[in-house]
């Protein structure tokens, strides 16, 4: 199975213009936690930290026209600042890996969300699904 | 440079336990709940444009929103619980990472995305060289 971990920390306010340095322990950095989940089973496929979600762009495009907004899809005080992808068994396992990525310490939470798996061989290339 | 897009559309109601855990997908209701589904017949236009092109990466549809679970910590305590991170009325419903010249190239690959025309979509750019 695999599952996207979506790091969520606190959005520095309007403050910031998006080059302010990341938090740490959001990304891949800390190579600590990356050799827990080779002991845990856990593959890690992908992952990035994300520039602030002040300086996002949502699109929006309805009736023919192009609608675009400055900032997040969702106005909230915390947002997602970085992500990883995992392989493993389970959800048990994936909850294991979560509970254990350092951004907690940072204060961080983690959402684990269920990837639908439909590309056929896991390869770069593959189809997105049926919307 | 690379961009990820947070797909997002309003929430789906959940099913019934029942159904969750026993997905029986042949009851009729199931299936005039998610009429493109059962429509697909495997093309996906913006898929292969934007693949042809170049620009999209990677990406998948994640599966619903309730399946989701949230991890924190508070002292020495773990906690989890179920669902997403945010009580928000739209969700991230998948993801693609782009690789784009520009901003405006990642604006407009989101706005031809089919979800666009009904949810919206989140275009964040990665921090590059930041692990």
């Amino acid at each position: 199975m695999r599952y996207m971990l979506l790091v969520y920390g606190a959005d520095p306010e309007a403050e910031t213009d998006g080059s302010a340095p990341p938090p740490a322990g959001t990304g891949l950095g800390r190579i600590p936690w990356v050799d827990q989940l080779v002991g845990l089973g856990v593959e890690l496929h992908d992952g990035a930290m994300l520039r602030d979600a002040a300086v996002a762009t949502t699109v929006r495009a309805g009736g023919g026209d192009v609608l675009l907004s400055d900032g997040p899809f969702a106005e909230a005080r915390e947002q997602i600042v970085g992500y990883q992808v995992i392989e493993c068994a389970d959800l048990d396992a994936a909850l294991e890996a979560a509970a254990r990525h350092p951004a907690l310490g940072g204060g961080c939470a983690v959402e684990i969300r269920p990837i639908a798996q439909q590309r056929g061989d896991g390869g770069p290339s593959s189809r997105h699904g049926d919307w | 440079m690379k961009y990820m897009m947070f797909v997002c559309a309003e929430r789906e109601p959940i099913e019934t336990p029942a159904a969750v855990q026993e997905a029986p997908a042949a009851e009729p209701q199931n299936q005039q709940a998610e009429p493109e589904k059962e429509a697909d017949d495997g093309s996906f236009p913006w898929l292969d444009e934007m693949v042809s092109r170049g620009v999209r990466l990677d990406g998948d549809r994640l599966k619903p929103w309730h399946m989701a679970k949230t991890v924190r910590v508070r002292g020495d305590e773990v906690l989890v619980v179920d669902g997403p991170f945010a009580e928000t009325k739209d969700v991230i419903v998948g993801y693609d990472i782009l690789e784009c010249a520009s901003l405006e190239e990642a604006v407009e690959v989101a706005s031809k995305h089919p979800v666009a025309a009904f949810g919206s979509i989140e275009v964040r750019q990665f921090w590059d060289g930041v692990a």
